[in-house]
């Protein structure tokens, strides 16, 4: 008898709990409902990258060496360096140099093997075509500059969670004056120079 | 709870605004027919009420994605008319210009008759459905009776084109939605009963006029509210709103049932979950939270101006709050049905099993008999 009593106890017991938590989980969507969207509205807002974004490859073509050091370190040999030797000078002498982005994952490890630095990481992303073969970039489509968000009139350019104001959630409206929570590279890099000249002169 | 045949008294000497008769006098004072006039009279109301159905979906889509978006911290959608309030009608634009396919291996007939099984009972049981006094299609003595007789339609429209696209996702879809409308359907007659029971008539009009004695105090909600719960479980489960969409789990069954189906008849699928939706809440708002009624009775608010209640405007007025106050109720509902859909996480079919047969029905069963009891003991609080 007081087992089955109490079989009907657990039972309504399990099905207030089941109630409450309900009504948490609705109190929950509710509250949402009142705070504003995060979503960045793409074609016409547009993130500012941050400044180590890996994106598409620049590349100067005057600066290269033909080195190949770039395909050495690159996971799949990617870079298609086109060389011949010039026997007269005995130097190299670039002919052509293309980087296919349909197959290239953006790990960065050519940028940063380059002896001479002429490639580099860019903060374009928007590599979209009709046809796979239109992303395979020969030197010329490798030196040319992406728009940066920044400059393009026609898109607004929001700032990313980690580079806003102190206590600000959302990018809009926040002046581009309003420096981000936190030290800036060149003072961090300020405070140490001073921080060890302070320390020579103790050492003095 | 004393002048609870207030409202029945009140009915017999204000038959409210009666646009039948109205439009059949104006009728015969053109020298028609009373017969003739009844005849053009009928399709007036069911255009309306079909006219009306279909803006309600469009509102519900529209609030549906607007919620979702906003539950989610999203803007939705914005672009097609002002805050997006086109994107409904482009929606359904889009489907009604694309390509109707029919599986090759399909079976023919039952694909096509599936769909129209689906929606053609729920739009019908919109004949019940008052927004006034005298503003339905049709008063019928058996009226809640009639809904859910016709709802049990609808699964075997789901069956048939589960069974008829030739796609096992489909068939089970199809099963599901069979098994989770026939086990819900129980304990949703069962409190429907037991409001029956309280308000001696099966007519929605009379269920509504004994919630409106005393404003909001009187409404079913207070004297049903375990029937109310069980009713609006049921009716999301009827309505395969989010618990309880397993007929169409897009992770499991693709989008169940409906996987085959494209462009019109993919729509009539799309509206007819949708009317049911608005149906549902609806009928909630009709049988638990007094209907047509103002939270204060509104024949309380005429006595305290003084303005005599069959006077036309008065009547005009009255009529409007109905309409208004029955719309506020079923939105309401609707949009606590979209926050549950962002709120709950989808059960198993045991699970919804379970809870159907092994909670619900006894639940509703005890309410029954607890409501019985209540009507012999208390008369005049349960409508003796």
């Amino acid at each position: 008898m007081f087992g089955f009593l109490k079989k009907i106890s657990h039972y309504t017991q399990d099905a207030l709990n089941a109630a409450k938590y309900l009504a948490q989980g609705l109190s929950v969507t509710f509250d949402h409902m009142g705070r504003s969207p995060i979503t960045v509205q793409y074609p016409y807002e547009k993130l500012i990258p941050s400044e180590r974004y890996r994106g598409r490859i620049h590349y100067e073509f005057d600066k290269c060496i033909a080195c190949e050091v770039c395909v050495r370190v690159c996971p799949i040999n990617l870079p298609v360096v086109d060389w011949v030797m010039n026997k007269e000078a005995k130097k190299k002498e670039l002919r052509n140099y293309s980087i296919d982005f349909g197959v290239c994952i953006f790990c960065g490890n050519c940028v940063e093997y380059c002896p001479t630095n002429c490639l580099s990481m860019t903060e374009e992303y928007e590599l979209a075509t009709f046809d796979r073969h239109s992303l395979n970039y020969d030197n010329v489509a490798l030196g040319r500059l992406p728009t940066s968000v920044t400059t393009d009139p026609s898109i607004k350019p929001l700032r990313e969670l980690g580079y806003l104001p102190k206590g600000v959630m959302d990018p809009h409206d926040v002046p581009s004056t309003q420096t981000r929570t936190g030290q800036l590279p060149s003072e961090v890099l300020e405070l140490l120079q001073k921080n060890s000249k302070n320390n020579n002169t103790i050492e003095k | 709870m004393e002048n609870i045949s207030e409202p029945i008294f009140l009915a017999l000497i204000n038959p409210g605004l009666d646009l039948e008769f109205s439009f059949t006098e104006a009728m015969k004072g053109l020298g028609l027919s009373s017969q003739f006039a009844h005849i053009l009279w009928l399709p007036l109301p069911m255009l309306l009420v079909l006219t009306a159905a279909l803006i309600g979906v469009l509102v519900t889509v529209w609030l549906e994605r607007k919620v979702s978006a906003a539950a989610q911290q999203r803007i939705g959608p914005e672009y097609a008319g002002a805050l997006g309030v086109l994107q409904p009608m482009a929606d359904g634009l889009k489907l009604l210009v694309k390509e109707d396919i029919i599986p090759a291996r399909a079976d023919n007939l039952l694909f096509t008759l599936g769909p129209v099984l689906v929606l053609v009972p729920v739009i019908l049981s919109w004949l019940i459905v008052p927004f006034g006094q005298n503003l339905l299609i049709s008063n019928v003595g058996v009226g809640i009776f009639l809904w859910i007789s016709l709802s049990s339609i609808q699964p075997i429209g789901l069956l048939m084109s589960g069974y008829a696209s030739n796609n096992k996702y489909s068939l089970l879809g199809g099963l599901r939605a069979a098994a989770q409308s026939i086990s819900y359907e129980i304990p949703l007659a069962l409190s429907v009963l037991a409001i029956v029971m309280m308000s001696n008539s099966l007519s929605t009009v009379d269920i509504v006029n004994q919630q409106n004695s005393a404003g909001l105090l009187s409404w079913n909600i207070w004297r049903q509210p375990v029937g109310f719960l069980i009713f609006w479980i049921c009716a999301l489960a009827e309505c395969e709103r989010l618990p309880f969409d397993l007929p169409e789990a897009e992770e499991e069954l693709v989008a169940g049932y409906q996987t085959e189906y494209a462009g019109m008849k993919f729509a009539l699928f799309y509206l007819g979950s949708y009317i049911n939706l608005i149906l549902s809440a609806l009928l909630v708002s009709v049988l638990y939270l007094g209907g047509w009624g103002f939270p204060i009775p509104i024949e309380w608010l005429a006595q305290l101006t003084g303005l005599s209640i069959n006077a036309p405007l008065i009547q005009l007025i009255i009529g409007a709050v109905g309409i208004v106050m029955t719309i506020l109720k079923a939105y309401l509902l609707v949009f606590l049905a979209i926050l549950l859909r962002w709120t709950t996480p989808r059960i198993r079919i045991d699970q919804l099993l379970d809870l159907g047969w092994k909670f619900l029905l006894p639940i509703s069963l005890v309410n029954l008999l607890f409501t019985a009891g209540l009507k012999l003991a208390f008369p005049t609080a349960f409508g003796g």
